[in-house]
């Protein structure tokens, strides 16, 4: 198809042309170096667009070429060929080729290589030219940057640079798709090479030959980390700024998928791969995984100002200054307002950023602008962001307006210590070593500011969720306690609050995703096909219940126990339904409050059911389901967290039980030692209790009996009581109460009192006969008892009792 | 600037030195010099130190890549209170030689353990088989 040589064309056209001039136009031909000037071309180019009009028949044109070709021409068999000082002719040309400018970018031709094989001892040096497009080219993506680093390429190098050169040959036909969108940089390697020079002068203890990386002789492999041009750790010619107008620093907004942020500034420091400069928003090298950053220039004065402003440590600066301006929108809001209503207009603040990188809420320190500049500034695009914020619900959102005011804080102490790196204070001298260790480090930043962005990134996306109060309950709970914690600090004092970073995690939108099983056109009925999705069912496994009479003694215990484990872990779980709904009172909207109460009063009846044994008769039979979750520790523990839902009745009779079982429970509880944690609940509702309940409670406890009868000899169920620690200060809390009843109100009904005074003396009785080491230590002393005993006893028991149950401080 | 507080990133340790357990029980010393997503981690200029006793030994290891997932835990060494320790540096021969010894005598330990359980294992079925003839 190509019947022609072009070059033979190319010299038939023009015999008169000088070898510079040929070579030129070689370029032209086969490179498509449009930036050539064209000059009277009258015949088509074989090999792309013509700026001709095509309208010509192409066989006419490659007819009349035919026709024009001169066999033997000059060059090759004439005087052209006699020329021998090809190499001057080629500096010349050279000199040329560095004039042009950098803008080339067209295409190569696929007949590339067999033109320049066909050019036979100009191979070279075109060569050496396509070599040095290719560095021109490489600068779009560090990721591509061949071997071709620093040398220089004002010396020709006639013999060694074959392999260099075709590898770079290869790699520009590579990338040959990517580069057709791309944007040349301004810069090119020579000017680029150069000023790094300067910097790295008076760093003259660093050993740059330490640092270079070994030239590498093959190609990269797309996705292998970046060559780079200029040693690792060199600091950068430019420092990138943060554009302000344009980020906010937060994270994704409320898209199930959060999408990539198009770019964002590179974070400033003192030292920048200039990687970074390299780099082109749209980096479409396939599988590189870090988003391409854009260098804006800064003037010296700007840097320096944005320097000396909140910098913790060099290179990390900015995202801090970045998660600044979100702040703003929360300032006037009041500290312990409607968390539904900040958490609506901060959520609508968040998400539209395009940057991912508000780690921590609300910050808005002031920046090189002088502080007082500062307010103004971000607010109006605040407000243009939050137009433009998408809605969405009003949902957990981690901000808080504290952290916003905890920031500035933060910011402007980091800004002091900054200041005084040099010497004041512990904190600024650490940073200071800190920094110094840094700057002596040669090692430092192999990571770059971006791959830190990227590890970061990817870490909050793990941490997205719908519902944060489901998936990370644990953090949730923690920090408002803090948050509770200094909210109660600030209202006590006005001193300076802990500064308290907190994290913002980002709002995924809930979406209901009901899966449809796949199904396929004219099929009979629906194909089964098993996915994650929609899973098949392997197993079908079935229950079947043994009959009662093959078991043994033992199995019927431990099935009884399992079915006690059951009950309990069921019971759990409407008992943190039970306590979340607090939380979602406040979530919740008005009308669905009332469901939510009859919810929440139903799982507290459906809890005490399971507690005393679900049995439709109007007694409770038996204690015997209850003590048998009070036997299991966990059992203990819930009963213990159920007790302030139950009404004081439920709560009562439960108490009651425990009262009558408790030598049992205490035999139980030797190994777990938990019934203490029973003491509180049950001694907040003993003080609810009234008269009468109090004396029967009093009379369980100590086992005393209903008539006046003379007691047995020995009361092992109080002794047991009595040396628990547990059970002792059941009692005393008990026969607190029945003081407290008693002094407050003589006038109450006699045969309340009755009982009460025959209990007490009974129970006098027992106290003074148990000896005093049998006794256990109660986890508190009521301090009312002395008065109560002293009703009963004289004088001399009295002092006993005291002695005894160490009633009186001091004898301890 | 904070990355993330509140939570466990390593992106803050970056260019400090730590310590690093592994899972098969060696300790390296480094300087964190990158990480990923998996927690997997390059060290640099690392050292591996074997400890026995109150005596331990570093070998100089260069450049180590450990996956995430074996990695124990790891912790950030303050350079200031490095140098502040009870223990007592000794050459690396001297180090791997006391570790022989100290495996040795464990081995041995262990050894005489499991023939003691056998020995009871014993008794105990010589007594069931009595027991029952009697």
């Amino acid at each position: 198809m190509l019947p022609l040589n072009p070059i033979v064309v190319i010299l038939h056209k023009e015999p008169q042309e000088t070898k510079a001039r040929r070579y030129q136009r070689i370029l032209e031909e086969h490179l498509g170096l449009q930036s050539l000037v064209f000059e009277d071309i009258s015949y088509e180019s074989s090999l792309e667009d013509c700026p001709l009009d095509e309208d010509e028949d192409a066989f006419q044109g490659l007819g009349e070429e035919d026709e024009e070709i001169d066999q033997f021409n000059d060059d090759t068999f004439g005087s052209g060929a006699v020329d021998d000082d090809w190499q001057e002719a080629h500096e010349r040309l050279a000199e040329l080729e560095e004039k042009l400018p950098a803008a080339v970018n067209e295409q190569t031709g696929n007949g590339e290589r067999d033109e320049m094989d066909l050019l036979g001892d100009h191979e070279e040096n075109l060569a050496e030219r396509l070599s040095k497009m290719v560095i021109e080219n490489e600068l779009e993506d560090p990721a591509i940057m061949t071997a071709v680093q620093t040398r220089p390429v004002l010396q020709p190098q006639p013999g060694s640079l074959n392999s260099s050169i075709w590898d770079g040959s290869e790699v520009l036909r590579r990338i040959r798709g990517p580069l057709l969108a791309q944007e040349m940089p301004a810069v090119s390697v020579l000017e680029y090479a150069l000023p790094q020079r300067t910097p790295q002068a008076p760093e003259d203890d660093r050993d740059l030959s330490e640092r270079a990386l070994p030239r590498r002789s093959t190609s990269p492999v797309i996705g292998s980390p970046p060559v780079r041009a200029v040693p690792i750790g060199t600091p950068p010619k430019q420092m990138a700024v943060p554009s302000f107008n344009q980020q906010i620093l937060c994270p994704k907004p409320v898209h199930v998928r959060p999408p990539m942020p198009p770019r964002y500034p590179a974070p400033y420091g003192e030292r920048m791969s200039p990687n970074q400069l390299c780099s082109v928003p749209n980096s479409s090298l396939l599988g590189h995984p870090f988003p391409p950053s854009v260098p804006p220039v800064l003037s010296p004065l700007q840097r320096a100002q944005l320097l000396g402003g909140a910098q913790l440590q060099p290179g990390r600066m900015s995202p801090s200054q970045f998660a600044r301006v979100p702040g703003f929108v929360g300032s006037p809001l009041a500290a312990a307002m409607n968390p539904k209503l900040l958490q609506g207009r901060v959520g609508q603040m968040l998400p539209p950023a395009p940057g991912f990188r508000a780690f921590f809420s609300a910050p808005p320190p002031a920046t090189p602008p002088p502080p007082q500049q500062h307010p103004p500034g971000p607010g109006p695009h605040l407000q243009n962001l939050r137009s433009q914020a998408p809605m969405f619900r009003p949902d957990t959102t981690h901000l808080h307006p504290q952290h916003r005011r905890l920031l500035h804080q933060r910011q402007q102490q980091n800004r002091n210590q900054h200041r005084n790196l040099n010497g004041a204070g512990d904190r600024g001298s650490h940073r200071s070593s800190h920094h110094d260790h840094l700057r002596k480090d040669p090692y430092a930043n192999l990571m770059l500011q971006r791959e830190k962005d990227w590890v970061s990134k990817i870490q909050m996306m793990q941490l997205q969720s719908t519902d944060p109060y489901l998936d990370d309950f644990y953090y949730q709970n923690y920090f408002e306690k803090l948050e509770k914690l200094s909210a109660a600090e600030e209202v006590q004092g006005d001193g300076p609050k802990k500064e308290r970073t907190k994290l913002i995690t980002p709002q995924v939108a809930k979406l209901e995703h009901t899966y449809k099983p796949v199904q396929f056109e004219g099929s009979l009925g629906k194909l089964t096909v098993s996915s994650v999705n929609n899973p098949r069912k392997m197993i079908d496994a079935v229950v079947t219940s043994r009959s009662e009479d093959d078991e043994t003694k033992e199995k019927q215990v431990r099935d009884k126990r399992r079915k006690t484990l059951v009950i309990i872990e069921k019971t759990y779980s409407l008992l943190l339904d039970v306590e979340d709904y607090e939380r979602r009172y406040l979530l919740s909207l008005e009308e669905e409050r009332p469901a939510l109460m009859e919810e929440r009063k139903h799982k507290i009846c459906s809890m005490y059911d399971n507690l005393r044994g679900k049995l439709p008769g109007q007694e409770r039979p038996s204690d015997d389901h209850f003590v048998q979750i009070m036997c299991i520790r966990k059992g203990k523990r819930m009963v213990a967290r159920i007790l302030p839902f139950l009404s004081t009745e439920q709560a009562a009779d439960i108490l009651m039980t425990t009262a009558r079982s408790l030598p049992f429970l205490i035999k139980k509880d030797a190994q777990d030692e938990v019934l203490p944690c029973l003491l509180s609940p049950f001694s907040l509702l003993v003080y609810h209790l009234p008269s009468v309940t109090v004396t029967s409670l009093l009379q369980q406890l100590m086992n005393l009996p209903q008539s006046a009868a003379a007691p047995a000899p020995s009361n092992p169920h109080l002794t047991a009581v009595l040396q628990n620690k547990f059970g002792l200060s059941l009692l005393l809390v008990v026969l607190s109460r029945g003081e407290d009843l008693q002094s407050s109100d003589p006038a109450a009904e006699s045969t309340q009192n009755n009982q009460w005074t025959e209990v007490m003396f009974t129970a006098t009785q027992e106290l003074l006969r148990i000896p005093q080491a049998a006794l256990a230590k109660p986890l508190s002393i009521p301090t009312n008892l002395v008065s109560l005993f002293s009703r009963y006893v004289d004088r001399q028991k009295l002092n006993l009792l005291e002695t005894k149950l160490q009633l009186v401080q001091g004898i301890r | 600037m904070n990355y993330m507080p509140g939570t466990a990133s390593l992106i803050e340790d970056i260019d400090k030195k730590h310590l690093v357990l592994l899972r098969d029980g060696r300790t390296l010393i480094g300087f964190l010099r990158s990480i990923d997503q998996f927690a997997n981690l390059v060290l640099h200029q690392t050292v591996e130190r074997i400890h026995v006793g109150k005596k331990y030994g570093d070998i100089p290891r260069g450049i180590f890549v450990v996956r995430g997932e074996n990695v124990v835990l790891l912790g950030e060494i303050d350079l200031e209170k490095e140098s502040d320790t009870p223990l007592q540096q000794v050459s690396i021969e001297e180090i791997l030689e006391e570790q022989r010894v100290e495996q040795q005598t464990r081995l041995e330990a262990e050894k005489l353990k499991v023939q003691a359980l056998k020995d009871r294992e014993k008794e105990v079925q010589t007594e069931e088989v009595r027991g029952s003839q009697s």
